[in-house]
């Protein structure tokens, strides 16, 4: 019995092993290995060089540059889907009419692409026409002349407004998962805070959001990952610019490595943004877990 | 508790409620906007669009920009490589991820929980890990430039979310029913084909609508492995193209919409499974 179970398990998970083996972990520890090479991305034969290119990282201000607005991008891509996708479930949850068709609006940027997505907002940031500029002047009865603000092409707003058309993309699906959370909380306990007159806003503080706690944990763990992985919208949208002043370091590891052909450099720099998201991960759950603990 | 009750019990006073309908049909309206606004420029002329016109309904519906959209041959060939890559990618993941999802529900053993670990941990790197290894590999093998590099590539990467979905479901499956077909005399790989499978479909259709729609709006994977015009996908297509169009805007809008039409209809019918699959992994994991 046990040597025909083992059969199965070998002839069923041969397959899934081998392709994920090949092409997802092994490249990874590759990626190592490239990292202390000065390869350039055509020599068959790339030259060791030990730890030069981790020495450069830390004395590149690029790097730093990346490195900050990556933090930048995180805190934000994290903290405006979260709270905007938690007040759309709240709203939402009083049962309004039509609750089906506003949750399909909220949740249709999802399946949108990001290439899609950066094109619709470069339009809305557009100077001469968009409809944020176009908004602002009718707003202040000012001309085109007084009012011409190239969002994108200012590195003072270039990221901030990335990130809006993010979390316009993203809100949905943490919407979707405190919408699930909501369904979760007993009935009978809103009910009994009903019979006591309890006021809304307090039901609502006291009790649906501290029963939210699994769902929030869920949405912030989804939009981290979410935030970490973030390339395509950024290449799109500013690529980076203008003066690196939207780069994060998916996007810096991607021009050094793909555009400047550097790729000993670039896969130092993965190598570093591997090592975050282990830290990150193992610090998020690490703080899950505890959070099971007490509630448990 | 009558049922009216309970339908009252989280709204409050009607005014409360009609503000809540009020805040949310504001709201609605900044969500759709941006759709709205690419979909009205499909059927604007470039002109009109620049003269400030984007944001208001068409007066006229302008097919200009479609006409020349289909006329060019490249757009067939950006839709008919997209199909098949994420078709065959979509399927092939699907299958790898069940296999794997299957043993590790019901045939656990000695550190299956660690595999099972190892390889859900592969949804939580961002890609740019494994770019330049998986560029050199695919260089070294001769399938640079080709469709199979990115079938591959997104089969691999779609493995983890099929395996922890399948294993998720199929572990809430009681396993009375693999028994007492063994005990029939069934062999493993028919109880998996005619008695796992057929009741496996909502989480496969899950799946398939979740990868379909991720797979053809990749754009990171085409960009790395694709250099030639006649291998592009959509998306990639879509930029190479706006390049050419820079300020034929209403062309641009036309572009897009086709684009997303495949994912926009895959959302429209599928919404339920959609929905439910991004929060199945999620919640019950």
């Amino acid at each position: 019995m046990a040597t025909r179970e083992n059969f199965w398990r070998f002839a069923l998970l041969a397959a899934p092993v081998s392709v994920f083996a090949v092409f997802v972990l092994w490249p990874m520890f590759d990626s190592f290995r490239y990292s202390l090479t000065d390869w350039n991305g055509f020599d068959d034969s790339p030259r060791f060089v030990g730890l030069e290119n981790f020495r450069r990282i830390f004395t590149d201000p690029l790097f730093f540059n990346s490195l900050i607005n990556t933090a930048i991008w995180m805190g934000a891509a994290l903290a405006v889907p979260t709270i905007g996708g938690l007040a759309l479930a709240l709203l939402l949850d009083s049962r309004v009419r039509g609750a089906r068709i506003f949750k399909s609006i909220f949740y249709l940027p999802i399946c949108l692409a990001s290439v899609v997505v950066g094109q619709i907002w470069i339009w809305i940031f557009q100077p001469d026409w968009g409809l944020l500029n176009e908004a602002i002047r009718s707003a202040g009865h000012l001309s085109p002349k007084q009012f011409h603000w190239a969002w994108l092409a200012e590195p003072r707003t270039a990221l901030a407004c990335v990130i809006l058309a993010w979390s316009w993309q993203q809100t949905g699906l943490n919407m979707v998962i405190f919408l699930a959370g909501l369904t979760s909380i007993p009935s009978e306990l809103l009910e009994a805070a009903a019979i006591d007159n309890v006021p809304d806003w307090k039901k609502t503080l006291y009790i649906v959001l501290p029963m939210l706690r699994p769902a929030t944990a869920v949405a912030v763990a989804l939009s981290m990952i979410g935030a970490l992985k973030t390339f395509d919208i950024l290449y799109i949208m500013t690529g980076g610019g203008p003066f690196h002043s939207s780069d994060t370091l998916a996007l810096f590891m991607y021009n050094e490595s793909f555009q400047k052909y550097k790729m000993g450099y670039g896969s130092s720099i993965s190598v570093v943004l591997f090592l975050i998201c282990v830290v990150i991960i193992v610090a998020y759950f690490r703080q899950v877990g505890k959070l099971g603990e007490i509630y448990d | 508790m009558t049922d009216a009750s309970q339908r009252a019990a989280p709204s409050g006073s009607p005014l409360r409620r009609a503000a809540i309908f009020v805040a949310l049909v504001v709201l609605a309206g900044l969500f759709l906007a941006p759709t709205v606004g690419v979909i009205f420029s499909a059927f604007k002329t470039t002109r009109d669009i620049s003269l400030g016109e984007l944001w208001s309904i068409p007066s006229r519906l302008f097919l200009g920009n479609f006409a020349v959209v289909l006329e060019k041959p490249e757009i067939y060939v950006y839709l008919r490589n997209t199909f098949i890559v994420a078709i065959s990618a979509s399927l092939l993941s699907i299958t790898l991820g069940s296999l794997a999802g299957y043993v590790f529900a019901k045939l656990p053993f000695f550190g299956s929980e660690l595999l099972f670990l190892l390889f859900v941990s592969g949804l939580f790197f961002p890609p740019q890990i494994v770019l330049i290894p998986l560029f050199k590999m695919f260089n070294g093998m001769g399938l640079i430039d080709t469709l199979w590099a990115l079938i591959i590539v997104h089969t691999a990467m779609g493995i983890p979310i099929c395996t922890l979905l399948m294993r998720n479901f199929l572990i809430s499956v009681p396993d009375a029913l693999r028994e007492s077909a063994l005990v029939e005399g069934v062999s493993e790989w028919r109880i998996l084909l005619f008695v796992v499978l057929p009741i496996s479909l909502p989480a496969l259709a899950v799946l398939a609508t979740l990868q379909f729609t991720w797979i053809w709006n990749d754009f990171l994977w085409p960009l790395i492995m694709v250099q030639s015009d006649e291998k592009r996908t959509v998306m990639l297509g879509l930029v190479f193209l706006r390049g050419q169009y820079s300020v034929a805007w209403g062309i641009q809008g036309a572009l897009a919409l086709l684009a997303s039409l495949p994912t926009l209809l895959v959302f429209l019918f599928f919404q339920r499974y959609f929905i439910s699959g991004m929060t199945m992994g999620a919640v019950k994991g």
